[in-house]
């Protein structure tokens, strides 16, 4: 249990220490309109983050984050605006529905038992395709103000609302994973599907609730988006979603969660986002070009993965696998 | 003679388990060596650290007197080592004869592969082992049998001097066999050292010249010609002077009810017309050779797998088991998993976790929240009560020793409160102190009115606990028995029911 | 006789042109236009890139693994190749072999840390995705290079005979190399030996680690053919190359046949993959369906196609009848 407190708190050092750096380096950074700007961002990146985590604890992988966020949004627009239905109603809905893809994806992956990275890449595909075709690739942008304004919404003057939104799940999915059965049956299922079938635990049943709850997390993290933009844009994840992929597996990924399944860190997939939203922030207001974000990016995913081989073969040589 | 091949007081450790400690082999040439031992011996360590796959914490290895240590089997195949491994390695969609030649297949950047040739090289090792195979046959297309012998092939034409063979005749007919050791003896006859591993003492004393035997990863003997040692000398040095388990008291269980009956039961695995009654507080012994069908009959009874046809009786009511989550909620049967490490345990959790997964959903019965206090009381008395060795509740079970992982495993089924629980393979890997530990164990609680199926492949570890025994062989039941620890009256009939 | 029209009728490439040949059948006789000329050759076209975009990913399936970065591996080549040419003047002939060689860097850059880490192609590549695309966009700052030579343009864009392009004759020659690769060289065998059985290969003496270095390295060398190709047709150096060639570079493989674990692929199949999409997209041009609905095809075509192949592979599994 000590390794894993070393490396929440590694990461929150590091927080400080950028925090304090970029601070230091650039007047910009640590004014009131740039924090509120970075939480913001924040909070949606550890949605996203969470949505790949539930995932990825049970050994798998959800290529349709983006694609399934995005339609979710694009669903709570057109109930808004279309429908006229009124926006809290709309936004269990656009929850609902985000479950409903992912549950999709779910019993896909259970009926088939091919890999959830196939799947997730074809319906990824699909369900894009069909919120692009039902859209006509247009935006709704007469979302009700309450939106918006929850989205310029501000604590203490400098932080987000929204970033209580993303606690909030925080500390229901720390609740799930620990207090719950189901939780405990999800991170079993996802160390070993075998010996937990042959325990009693119903692994495809839970295989596609993971799936139904990564697809939700995604609905909130693009209503978040449609929050933070006051309109819901097709495009707000790029083509197909796919700009979503590297925030969504440099959270958990960062913050501790194996690839292979069977553990998680809820505290440290939070961190590890708000990390990586943080350094792009603060290289951004250092005018490092914005083109080359990515390619940083890219390179903290590989870091993120060469210290996940470490950590592993630290856990190996003290014998697990 | 003076030793081909030796390995000089090798010890090796995985966390948790000392594999092999102190261990001494001496392989000479032109003759074939036999190593012997139960499972978990160590004798699959030996070799995998002879090729280079496990490196040895101390000790020597010497090949013609000279040390060596293989980094990896490209180099053990240079130095003219061939193994054949238990486990098959073929290349399934690969022809027979690409198999055989795989590291030798020509060709160069400008010269295409010349599978002609290919092909009629392999068909040449093909016919030294008496195989009628066409070497272009794609090697998915073959039965395990003939596998294991292209891949005996495959060792030949890599012209070893030392050939290492891990239970070379397991899927073999005795005709395929004959032909085997007919060639064994000329390669000895040519000088080539042979290990040959195997469990069936009959085939050991026919072939083999000396003899190693391994015991709990320490030497048994080492080395001994074959002329000095007998077969009872050979069972008692497997199984060691002090091994000898008592055998329980007869008990006759005829009048008490039956608590689990298979009607002309068919599955999905191809079982058909299995009938079985196991009455309460009994323990019945299944017992078959590898391949017939009772770990998969297991399977079905907890619900893995479905039942096709016929009838499961529990407590005299027609079951109808659609999952494992039914077979232990609504009727109390548990399944102690032959292959621990990937079915019977999750390695990367804890004692505790490992323990209450069958009971997260009763704990949290009430509010749909459970807390570890609550789950540390119902688990932990029975972690006592079973004398695990473990450093504390939250270690993780892949550091346990063989044994201790036996006992989380047999937990998990007490908590659960199953009255009926399957054991399958309940020995292997285990240390003899466990071993009777855990035969006391399933003894005392059948006393206290579990029902066990106890399915076991080590015929004296059946005759000392069943009450019955059931003999199956490709998935039928073959014949019944009533236990009366008469090894020899016993094992025979088993036997005879097998090959009937 | 027989015996032989059963095994062509099971092979991978029998279904799809099967399909190529009925679906275009249909699609002729309700839109004539279908077969002309102009129409075969913009097909043609279409299907001369993606072909070595998805042979790319073919080996990488074949060794069992999958590469996330061949849209930004040939991004990356097309638009150095095009900036080489028109900053640093260079011949196109020139500038294409090191665009190639940017490829083959990149591929070896994923297959060496593959290899000596043994963490998952599909996270390395996904990294090095970001990676290469980044230093795309850091170069060209999301502006194309407008100034391609005429040569070049021509290559991409005019027929050498009847309405065959030119763009053709380099996909045919890769297909016809990577053909030679898998069956009758070492690597490609051993390639698929790696996907296959990794353990057994490794056993046999293989070089597990050089193995995939050489399956990423030919990937890369691929996907940077692919680009330059593309650069030829578009008639400008694009960074948006290769945004899109994920989806399609794996479904003309799985619609071929290929077996996601690894160790069966088929060229040929591949190749009649990459036809039946682009007669799809074709089509719903033709009809006027709405092309946003090509995303929903090609994501349906892959569940339909990994589907097929599951049920082949548990039917195979199950047929392992013991001689």
């Amino acid at each position: 249990m000590r390794f894993y407190q070393t490396n929440e708190f590694g990461l929150f050092a590091l927080i400080i220490l950028f925090g304090a750096f970029f601070a230091l380096a650039t007047p910009g950074f640590a004014s009131v309109f740039n924090v509120f700007s970075l939480t913001r961002i924040m909070s949606i990146d550890i949605m996203i983050g969470f949505s790949m985590m539930v995932v990825i604890v049970t050994g798998g992988l959800n290529l349709a984050v983006g694609a399934i966020g995005v339609s979710a949004a694009m669903a709570c627009g057109w109930l808004i605006e279309a429908a006229g239905v009124p926006y809290p109603v709309a936004i269990l809905l656009a929850l609902a529905f985000g479950a409903f893809l992912g549950a999709i994806n779910g019993i896909l992956i259970v009926r088939s038992g091919l890999h959830s990275f196939i799947i997730t890449l074809a319906t990824m595909s699909i369900f894009f395709g069909l919120m692009i075709y039902l859209t006509h690739a247009q935006a709704f942008r007469v979302i009700v103000p309450e939106f918006a304004q929850f989205g310029k919404l501000r604590l203490f003057g400098t932080v987000s609302a929204l970033l209580i939104v993303s606690c909030i799940f925080a500390i229901a999915l720390y609740v799930l994973y620990r207090f719950t059965p189901l939780g405990r049956q999800m991170l079993a299922a996802g160390a070993n599907a075998a010996a937990s079938e042959l325990s009693g635990i119903r692994v495809d049943r839970t295989y596609i609730i993971c799936h139904a709850l990564s697809g939700a997390l995604a609905g909130a993290a693009a209503l978040m988006v449609v929050a933070r933009n006051g309109a819901a844009i097709p495009s707000m994840a790029g083509h197909l979603g796919q700009d979503w992929l590297l925030p969504a597996f440099l959270g958990p990924v960062l913050g501790g969660t194996l690839l292979m399944g069977g553990r998680v860190s809820l505290l440290g997939t939070f961190l590890g986002s708000a990390l990586v939203t943080m350094l792009t922030n603060g290289l951004l207001q250092l005018r490092v070009g914005e083109f080359w974000i990515q390619a940083m990016l890219g390179a903290i995913l590989l870091f993120a993965v060469l210290l996940d081989l470490a950590r592993r073969s630290y856990l190996q040589r003290r014998g697990i696998y | 003679m003076t030793s081909l091949l030796e390995a000089q007081n090798i010890s090796k450790s995985f966390p948790g388990v000392k594999a092999l400690s102190d261990v001494s082999i001496h392989l000479a040439a032109g003759s074939i060596h036999a190593l012997l031992g139960e499972n978990g011996a160590g004798k699959s360590t030996l070799i995998k650290i002879i090729t280079g796959i496990h490196r040895p914490d101390s000790g020597n290895l010497l090949l013609d007197g000279k040390p060596f240590h293989f980094s990896g089997p490209r180099e053990a195949i240079a130095a003219g080592i061939g193994v054949v491994h238990q486990e098959r390695n073929l290349i399934p969609r690969f022809s027979i004869g690409e198999n055989i030649l795989l590291d030798r297949l020509g060709g160069s950047l400008f010269k295409p592969i010349d599978y002609e040739s290919v092909h009629q090289e392999a068909k040449g090792w093909l016919d030294l082992l008496e195989l009628d195979l066409d070497p272009r046959t794609q090697v998915s297309q073959l039965s395990v049998a003939k596998m294991q012998l292209v891949e005996i092939a495959k060792a030949l034409s890599l012209k070893s001097r030392v050939l290492l063979l891990d239970e070379p005749t397991a899927s073999l007919t005795s005709h395929e066999t004959v032909a085997l050791f007919s060639l064994l003896k000329k390669l000895r006859d040519d000088g080539v050292s042979i290990l040959f591993v195997s469990h069936k003492l009959e085939e050991i004393q026919e072939i083999c010249d000396t003899v190693t035997v391994l015991r709990d990863g320490r030497n048994a003997c080492d080395s001994q010609p074959m002329t000095n040692v007998g077969r009872q000398d050979l069972v008692r040095l497997m199984i060691g002077r002090n091994e000898q388990i008592p055998n329980a008291d007869l008990r006759d269980h005829k009048t008490e009810e039956p608590v689990l009956e298979l009607v002309k039961v068919a599955t999905e695995l191809g079982h058909a017309d299995i009938n079985l009654t196991l009455r309460k507080g009994e323990i019945l012994g299944l017992y078959g050779l590898v391949g017939a069908g009772r770990t998969e009959l297991a399977k079905s009874i907890i619900g893995r797998y479905r039942v096709t046809h016929g009838d499961v009786l529990v407590n005299g009511q027609k079951a109808k088991i659609k999952s494992v989550a039914d077979a232990i909620d609504a009727y109390g049967i548990g399944y102690v998993s032959e292959d621990r490490k990937q079915e019977g345990l999750i390695l990367i959790h804890s004692v505790l976790d490992n323990a209450s997964i069958p009971i997260w959903k009763r704990l949290s019965a009430r509010f749909g929240f459970l807390t570890d206090r609550e789950v540390i009381a119902a688990i932990n008395p029975l972690v006592e009560m079973l004398e695990v060795r473990t450093p504390s509740l939250q270690q993780l079970v892949g550091l346990l020793s063989g044994g201790n992982q036996q006992k989380i495993s047999l937990i998990k089924w007490l908590a659960a409160n199953v009255h009926i629980l399957i054991v399958d393979e309940p020995s292997v890997g285990i240390d003899i102190k466990t071993k009777a530990y855990i035969h006391e164990l399933l003894r005392k609680l059948s006393d206290e009115g579990l029902s066990v199926l106890l399915i076991t492949s080590d015929l004296p570890e059946m005759v000392a606990l069943a009450d019955r025994i059931l003999a199956m062989d490709q998935y039928r039941v073959k014949g019944e028995i009533v236990n009366n620890r008469n090894y020899p009256e016993v094992s025979e009939k088993i036997m005879g029911f097998i090959h009937s | 006789m027989n015996a032989r029209i059963l095994r062509y009728l099971q092979s991978d490439w029998a279904g799809p042109l099967l399909i190529i040949v009925m679906g275009g059948a249909v699609i002729a006789a309700l839109k004539p236009t279908f077969l002309s000329p102009f129409n075969i050759q913009v097909l043609l076209l279409a299907i001369s890139v993606n072909a070595v975009i998805a042979l790319s990913q073919m080996i990488i399936i074949g060794i069992g693994q999958m590469n996330l970065s061949v849209g930004a591996i040939g991004g990356l080549a097309a638009i150095s190749f095009a900036g080489m040419m028109q900053v640093w003047e260079l011949p196109p002939l020139m500038a294409a072999i090191l665009a190639l060689l940017i490829g083959l860097t990149g591929g070896l850059v994923n297959g060496f840390i593959i290899a000596r880490t043994g963490i998952s192609a599909f996270v390395i590549t996904l990294a090095s995705l970001s990676i290469f695309k980044g230093i795309n966009l850091g170069i060209t700052k999301a502006q194309p290079f407008y100034h391609v030579p005429d040569s070049v343009k021509a290559f991409g864009n005019t027929v050498m005979f009847g309405p065959i392009p030119w763009l053709v004759s380099p996909m045919v020659v890769t297909v016809l190399l990577v053909f030679y690769l898998l069956t009758r060289q070492r690597v490609g065998r051993y390639i698929l030996a790696v996907g296959g059985n990794l353990h057994a290969a490794e056993l046999s003496g293989i070089s597990v680690k050089s193995t995939i270095m050489w399956a990423h390295a030919i990937s890369g060398i691929l996907a940077a053919m692919a680009g330059i190709m593309l650069v030829a047709r578009l008639q400008l150096g694009q960074p948006s190359i290769g945004d899109d060639w994920l989806i399609l570079s794996f479904a003309a493989p799985v619609i071929g046949g290929a077996v996601l674990a690894g160790g069966h692929v088929s060229v040929a199949g591949t190749v009649l993959g990459v036809v039946i999409v682009a007669i799809i997209t074709q089509a719903l041009v033709l009809f006027e369906i709405d092309p946003f609905l090509v995303q929903v095809v090609l994501g349906g075509l892959i569940l339909w196609a990994v589907g097929m192949n599951r049920i082949r592979e548990v039917r195979f599994q199950k047929s392992l009848k013991r001689i």
